[in-house]
């Protein structure tokens, strides 16, 4: 018995002096303390929440989580300027940050994020600042870009790319916020409201359309965000760009369901995969009574491509006038006008984004009027058009300016001349920058249309519930929350350890306790409201639990020590 | 007006220009320091590096700190404030030459009501030393000098504005009005305009009262007991005299600096009121200059801040040397 029991323990002591070293070697060095980036809860509570509480269980899995929240502006310095592949760990480059993007109406076409978030030639200056470098999805976003004829083929395109994405797991994603509206019903006809896919129901349909019930006819709404400026070749900001948008006439128009529909052009004829004919709708005027003519229309993409070579620190390169639209407009490399009406555009390469993303997305300006300024703009080194504002802007769409101050308000008309007339009177948009404001004009008819809310959406649920004459909109936004992993340095350069991370990332939970239900589960940077887009196979699902990403880790030989610390795998 | 003053009033002029240009030189090294980015707004899905260079070499931000540093001052000297960097076609001094009027209506409107009111409760109070109405008009004034401004502000729209739907919220009249304004002098002339100046008023004078009001009635206590009073008594000259025209004239001096001071202080620190009333002037295109980190803006309006206050200091000093005699003799015997 006692003789049993000693083989037994000189055995398990054997056994042990055979394990110990075993266990030392196969265990790699500690995984080093993350930071956790977001915005501060002052300016985002909602983003805020969400971080600290995938933090906590980040720390579940045996790491040291650090979470960094800071204002937005030293947020997008320490994200956009720390990328750069020699930055050692001691200039300390984001590791992982949460992240989002707003949805507008040229993002309907998937190319825009299949091509600009992760492409590998804008890994250095441009939004790919997660760093990530892979030559096979290079090749889908490029692929997807050219295939103009086949829209199923573009699909199958599209769809691999976000099966690479989801399974590399570069950007966790995890919801698309539900973009929360109130309207005032008392004074506009809730059926003639049009929710936009993927932008909800601020959109150019519901300002043309949207019936007033009363006889006042001025629909009043506000931002809390900036009115810079209004020139046709700016982007400024949201707000900004939604009111251009009335104001100024496109070719097409994204409409309703998200796919480009032919708008001040009667028709839009490719006549093969490098040139397009389009032709006018007869008749329309521009605010100040000219014809709107073909030579415009070209014109307008002219303005966009004009520019001037610059030396500078002994390089020389092309300066843009309209740097904001000249991406836009680059793969436009001639332009023929037919007649006053009809013009033929020819590309440089074949783009099946070029109706969204061109056409629909270039302002119509009028040539007497920019050809001037553009003109004086090209004999001057440091100006551009950002520098341009009219006093009353031109253009020739349903809504004209009455007036403007920046950062005040802006007040539109219907423009009697257009074709598609809208059934307001008057459009104005003031700049509240406070939010208890904005819900007290809401509720009390000072504002009829309360487009933005940047706060709890659940506060706008009680405040309909208590008013019988305001109605909640909401639709699933083209934007998305995510967490992005700089995938140049360790840890996050594992995919596996990447992987393990969104699985500690409780969806449902956040969707139901933190948004209060207004938002929709992501899993692509492809909305579900972009319903066409997302006729894919099943892409990789990350249930929430911990278990399962200890587990991952386990299988790809990472470890934990006798103080739950994760070590890296040997080796 | 003496040598002494003279000299005294030269010696406060090279002070506030030397405060000024330490002031200059904080904002230019702070804004540059601190840790964001001015291309910030500018970033998005098709921002790429060369347009990021282009925007740099425009607002100059390219070239070495010291280069910048000279550029700025010998444009502040030429009272150029740069372009900002989020409005088009608009010049720093643009923007700020819009808000100032703004700024100032609703600040001098609020300091004369809050020092009438101020000073008249100051004497009543003193006159009434010991009853249930001073007890309770102090405590009250305490009240309102310690409660935030924009808690106050949030009260008063929520009543008066959102309940009862008396005044209006915000801003300083309805676009379709405000757009026929061609001049500073319709906009003044516009009963609308005047209407959306009550309770952002209202609210910064709650605030503004409480100093003259208690210093009021303290140099009302202090004078009451001098000799001078006691004889304007004896003299058989009525309370009501006593009070007004010898006491409470002798007690004005000290609120008056106080004024003076508080016109600087209220111009710059009408930042809150500004942003809960949506009141187009100083403060509130500065708290929105540092969120878009549109430093030529935010530089240019702390500025102008820190000029109207140095400036109101400055004045101040030399009210004070023409009213009390000391003031200027004490320097002349310095300078002697």
């Amino acid at each position: 018995m006692s003789r049993k029991l000693i083989s037994i323990a000189v055995l398990a002591m054997m056994m042990l002096a055979l394990a110990l070293p075993v266990t030392s070697q196969s265990m790699g060095e500690v995984v080093p303390p993350i930071i956790v980036h977001s915005v501060t809860q002052a300016e985002r509570p909602i983003e805020y929440e969400t971080t600290r509480l995938v933090v906590e269980n980040m720390r579940e899995l045996g790491l040291e989580v650090e979470h960094r929240a800071i204002p937005w502006a030293q947020l997008i310095d320490e994200i956009w300027y720390s990328r750069t592949e020699e930055s050692s760990a001691a200039d300390r480059p984001f590791q992982m940050t949460h992240w989002r993007m707003v949805g507008r109406p040229e993002r309907s076409d998937p190319d825009e994020f299949t091509y600009n978030l992760f492409h590998s030639s804008v890994r250095d200056g441009g939004y790919n600042f997660i760093g990530y470098n892979n030559p096979e999805y290079d090749a889908l976003a490029e692929a997807q870009r050219v295939e103009v004829a086949d829209k199923e083929a573009r699909l199958g395109i599209i769809c691999e790319a976000q099966q690479v994405i989801r399974h590399d797991m570069v950007n966790a994603y995890f919801i698309h916020p539900l973009t929360p509206q109130v309207v005032n019903t008392a004074v506009f006809n809730p059926d003639s409201i049009t929710t936009q896919a993927g932008i909800g129901v601020h959109n150019f349909w519901t300002w043309i359309g949207i019936e007033p019930t009363t006889d006042d006819k001025t629909l009043i709404t506000s931002t809390t965000s900036f009115l810079n400026s209004f020139n046709p070749l700016e982007i400024a900001g949201d707000a900004p760009s939604r009111v251009t948008e009335m104001t100024w006439d496109r070719l097409m128009r994204i409409n309703p369901i998200g796919v480009p529909e032919p708008w001040a052009a009667e028709s839009v004829v490719w006549e093969d995969q490098l040139n397009v004919v389009v032709t006018l709708r007869e008749g329309m005027k521009w605010h100040d009574g000219e014809d709107v003519q073909s030579d415009d229309a070209a014109y307008s993409f002219e303005a966009a491509l004009a520019g001037t070579m610059q030396t500078k620190d002994g390089e020389e390169r092309f300066q843009p006038e309209a740097p904001d639209y000249y991406p836009f407009a680059s793969n436009v490399a001639n332009i023929e006008i037919i007649d006053d009406l009809s013009l033929r555009f020819t590309l440089n390469t074949p783009s099946a984004a070029f109706e969204t993303s061109s056409l629909a997305k270039l302002n119509l300006i009028p040539k007497h009027i920019w050809e001037p300024i553009i003109n004086d703009l090209l004999t001057q080194d440091d100006a551009d058009v950002d520098s341009i504002q009219e006093e009353i802007p031109i253009g020739s769409g349903p809504f004209k300016y009455v007036a403007f101050d920046v950062n005040e308000f802006v007040y539109l008309e219907a423009f009697e001349d257009h074709w598609a007339r809208p059934n307001i009177d008057a459009w104005i948009m003031n700049v509240l920058p406070n939010q208890e404001a904005t819900l007290g004009q809401i509720q009390a008819g000072e504002m009829n249309f309360l487009w933005e809310w940047p706060g709890d959406p659940g506060v706008l649920q009680s405040i309909v519930d208590d008013n019988e004459h305001l109605d909640l909109f909401s639709a699933i936004s083209i934007g998305m929350n995510y967490f992005a992993f700089n995938v140049r340095y360790a840890p996050f350069d594992d995919v596996t350890f990447r992987q393990a991370v969104a699985h500690t990332i409780p969806q449902q939970f956040i969707i139901d306790n933190i948004f209060n239900g207004l938002a929709a589960p992501a899993d692509s940077f492809v909305s579900a409201a972009l319903e066409y887009w997302r006729q894919c196979d099943d892409l990789p699902t990350y249930d929430f639990s911990i278990e399962g990403a200890r587990a991952l880790l386990e299988g790809a030989g990472y470890s934990w020590d006798d103080d739950g610390r994760l070590h890296y795998p040997a080796g | 007006m003496s040598r002494g003053v003279a000299y005294y009033i030269l010696g406060r002029f090279l002070q506030s220009v030397m405060v000024l240009w330490i002031i200059v030189t904080l904002l230019f090294l702070l804004f540059r320091l601190a840790p964001s980015n001015p291309l910030a707004s500018y970033i998005d899905t098709t921002f790429t590096k060369q347009q990021e260079a282009a925007l740099l070499a425009r607002f100059g931000l390219d070239k070495p700190l010291g280069e910048q540093y000279i550029i700025y001052l010998v444009n502040l000297l030429k009272l150029d404030l740069g372009d900002t960097f989020s409005y088009s076609g608009k010049t720093v001094l643009d923007i700020l030459g819009a808000d100032l009027p703004n700024t100032i209506y609703l600040t001098l409107t609020s300091l004369l009501l809050a020092y009438a009111v101020g000073v008249l409760g100051g004497i009543v109070m003193a006159a009434m030393r010991g009853s249930a109405f001073e007890r309770i008009g102090t405590t009250f004034t305490l009240m309102t000098r310690a409660a935030p401004q924009f808690w106050v502000g949030m009260l008063l729209l929520t009543f008066f504005a959102f309940q009862w739907k008396l005044l209006p919220s915000s801003g300083i009249g309805p676009p379709m009005v405000r757009y026929r304004w061609e001049t500073e002098w319709d906009k003044l002339m516009s009963p609308v305009f005047w209407r959306h100046m009550i309770l952002p008023t209202f609210t910064l004078a709650l605030y503004l009262h409480g100093l003259p009001l208690l210093l009021m009635r303290s140099n009302m206590l202090e004078v009451l007991d001098q000799d001078y009073v006691t004889m304007s008594r004896l003299a058989g000259y009525s309370e009501w005299r006593v009070m007004i025209q010898t006491a409470a004239r002798n007690a004005m001096l000290p609120v008056l600096t106080a004024l003076t001071l508080g016109i600087g202080y209220s111009i710059g620190g009408n930042v809150v009121i500004e942003h809960v009333f949506s009141w187009p002037g100083l403060g509130r295109t500065l708290v929105r200059a540092v969120q878009q980190a549109d430093y030529p803006l935010a530089q240019g309006a702390f500025f102008l801040i820190a000029v109207i206050i140095v400036f109101m200091n400055f004045i101040a000093d030399i009210l004070y040397s023409l009213l009390d005699p000391r003031v200027g003799a004490s320097a002349q015997a310095q300078v002697s």
